[in-house]
């Protein structure tokens, strides 16, 4: 039985995060975001669904496509837009950018543009939790290409070795860039998990806001007890690997694949709840962007702060 | 304990080896800091990092001091998720050769994390990694990469060069540090023995005298330092030449001050540094004095370094590879008295075999 509550919570925060990213594509071609974007839209209810089945102090690790992580977690909206403007009152003053979001007052570490290099950071973290005798619990979020970094390996080793609270959770969307899955990987990620020892399930329907929060409920209540986990949920990227278009001009894929996708994207289906919600939301991002647009951009002052 | 030693302990001062001053600031971290762990391959082995770690698992615990797999990468990741979660974590590379592999994390991330995210995150950590050298270390077991790592802002770069620098450094380091600090330690000065004062006047996160004179100024980093310690020696009892030796000790943020008025003073300058010279310590140096001022030189100056190539197997090769006592005491006396000084050299010898017999007191 579907719980409404839960599902409108879910679904009202993936809208803002698409529409939120549909506000950046109006803005773009304004240069007032001067910084690469990698939008996720598509994949919003990976984000809403895992970071609402954890809990709050639960820490979250990212990537460079992770406006919806940072939304979904708790971020706040004005000081994400301040931060894509490069402006004094940006989360990280300007200096992060949309590929660094991070709110760590939320739990949402450091996001990195480098594929892979944040998952064992999550280990690291979560290590610390062990250590304590703390019940929080760390996850990384990386997408399928980063699975084929050795670092990748060395992390579950680790984990599974030291048996730390851990969840590997990994975006499939199918592409690294624009490489697709079977010609980048020999190995199937659940039989790689399980050489370590690591449990792990994928979820096909990663437009499924509450699919994924159950199957991240279930995963972390494994991982606080101490097992690490692989959950790895396929979902798909609309748009282009970066930037504000899309890309199935070029031909390395179809919107074919995308369309099957849509054709189930609540976001898309639920339309009436969507345009529900829309005004709401809608005012929420004018005053963020208001917000970023009055902020001012730093200097010489904010240059050489906080780098040892 | 020996009269020796039990005479300087009743000066307030003691002998320490290179090893044991590691051990002693590992061993107090971990009993002062609960947050300290220290992690790499091997720190909880027979031979803990060549004495620097053993009996530490034992003592602390194995969630203290604990071995890793063979993941440069990864643990050095470990590390930084574990400080961004409140931990100070310590790990090791027993040749800076295998940091290599931990690059990624180490210039990308752990470099980046306070600045990236506008100053919400920092990852204090302190990264050991030990230089070889001699007994055929080769080209992957002898490289020194101060100056790679301190070219990338967000890394705090020393070079202790005795036991007093590790005594006075680490604990401060491990206690106030708001980053991430790699350490180069030298394996030839781990077996040396060091007069040490507890009490006495504490060597900076920065440079400092090591001796003072009036005639050149000789800029050393790590096991150079006492390097320019005996040729300084050497040549005030050959010829009475006074040579002021500048530990530069630390590489990302020196004392360019020191330098620059002790150059101000002599106008002549030796740089010796345990790595390459181009783009290099010799190089950085240079640059900071010319863009002070240009005449604080008044003739080229000497500098001392590897080879420009992969260090070599044979020791026949090696011996010619690193700067020698010769070469360091000829440059001396170059700089002061000119190339023609006809003042006898140093019988040429391997520094390690000098290092069996040399023992402190610097």
């Amino acid at each position: 039985m579907k719980d409404e509550a839960t599902y409108r919570r879910l679904f009202r925060t993936a809208l803002l995060i698409r529409l939120v990213e549909e506000r950046i594509i109006a803005l773009y071609p304004s240069d007032r975001i001067q910084s690469p974007v990698h939008l996720s839209i598509g994949q919003e209810a990976v984000a809403v669904g895992v970071c609402d089945g954890l809990r709050p102090d639960d820490l979250v690790f990212a990537t460079y496509r992770s406006h919806g992580f940072y939304i979904a977690k708790g971020g706040r909206l004005d000081a994400m837009f301040a931060e894509l403007y490069g402006r004094t009152d940006g989360i990280s003053g300007g200096k992060a950018g949309s590929m660094h979001l991070t709110a760590p007052q939320v739990g949402l570490m450091g996001s990195s543009a480098v594929v892979a290099s944040t998952i064992p950071h999550a280990v690291g973290a979560a290590l610390s939790f062990k250590r304590r005798g703390s019940d929080r619990i760390a996850v990384t979020v990386f997408g399928d290409g980063a699975t084929e970094e050795g670092v990748y390996h060395e992390s579950l080793n680790f984990a599974a070795l030291m048996e730390v609270p851990v969840l590997f959770l990994c975006e499939d969307n199918g592409l690294a860039v624009h490489s697709h899955r079977p010609v980048r990987q020999a190995y199937r990620l659940a039989e790689h998990a399980a050489a370590f020892g690591i449990g792990s399930r994928r979820l096909e329907e990663g437009w499924d806001m509450l699919a994924v929060r159950e199957a991240t409920l279930q995963a972390a209540a494994k991982v606080r007890a101490g097992a690490p986990f692989v959950l790895e949920i396929a979902t798909s990227r609309y748009k282009e690997h970066v930037g504000v278009g899309e890309d199935f001009h070029f031909g390395y894929r179809t919107s074919a694949s995308v369309d099957a996708f849509k054709r189930r994207d609540p976001l898309i289906v639920d339309a009436a709840l969507a345009k529900a919600l829309e005004p709401e939301l809608e005012r929420e991002i004018d005053a963020a962007v208001a917000f970023a647009e009055a902020s001012p951009a730093p200097g010489r002052p904010e240059l050489l702060t906080d780098i040892i | 304990m020996n009269v020796a030693l039990a005479q300087s302990a009743s000066q307030g001062t003691r002998v320490l080896s290179y090893a044991g001053a590691l051990l002693e600031t590992m061993d107090a971290a971990l009993a002062r800091h609960t947050n300290v762990f220290i992690m790499g391959q091997g720190v909880d082995d027979f031979k803990g990092i060549f004495g620097s770690t053993t009996g530490l698992a034992e003592k602390h615990g194995a969630k203290r001091v604990f071995d890793v797999p063979l993941m440069e990468e990864g643990m050095t990741g470990i590390a930084i998720g574990a400080a961004l979660a409140g931990d100070y974590p310590i790990t090791t590379h027993i040749r800076a050769d295998f940091s290599f592999l931990a690059m990624n994390q180490i210039l990308n991330l752990a470099a980046k994390y306070r600045y990236m995210f506008g100053g919400l995150m920092s990852c204090p950590m302190l990264i050991r990694i030990v230089v070889g050298r001699s007994w055929g270390q080769g080209a992957q077991h002898s490289q020194s990469p101060q100056a790679t790592f301190a070219h990338f802002p967000g890394l705090t770069v020393v070079m202790p060069s005795s036991s007093q620098a590790i005594l006075d450094m680490y604990p401060a380091i491990i206690a106030r540090h708001p980053g991430p600090v790699i350490s180069i330690e030298h394996r030839l000065l781990y077996n040396l023995d060091f007069t040490v004062s507890d009490t006495g006047k504490h060597v900076p996160l920065g440079s400092y005298v090591a001796r003072e004179g009036t005639d050149v100024t000789v800029v050393a980093t790590s096991v150079m330092v006492l390097e320019a310690l005996r040729a300084a020696q050497y040549v005030h009892d050959k010829a009475g030449v006074s040579a002021e030796i500048i530990d530069l000790n630390s590489i990302s943020h020196p004392d360019w001050d020191l330098v620059a008025a002790s150059v101000r003073r002599t106008g002549r300058l030796v740089v010796a540094d345990t790595s390459w010279l181009e783009y290099g310590v010799a190089a950085e140096v240079c640059r900071q004095l010319v863009v002070r001022d240009p005449r604080l030189l008044k003739q080229p100056p000497s500098l001392l370094g590897m080879a420009p190539a992969p260090c070599p197997t044979a020791k026949s090769l090696e011996d010619i590879y690193y700067p020698s006592q010769h070469e360091t005491v000829d440059a001396i006396l170059t700089q002061v008295t000119g190339a023609g000084h006809g003042i006898p050299l140093p019988v040429e010898r391997s520094m390690t075999e000098g290092y069996k017999r040399f023992r402190g007191p610097f």
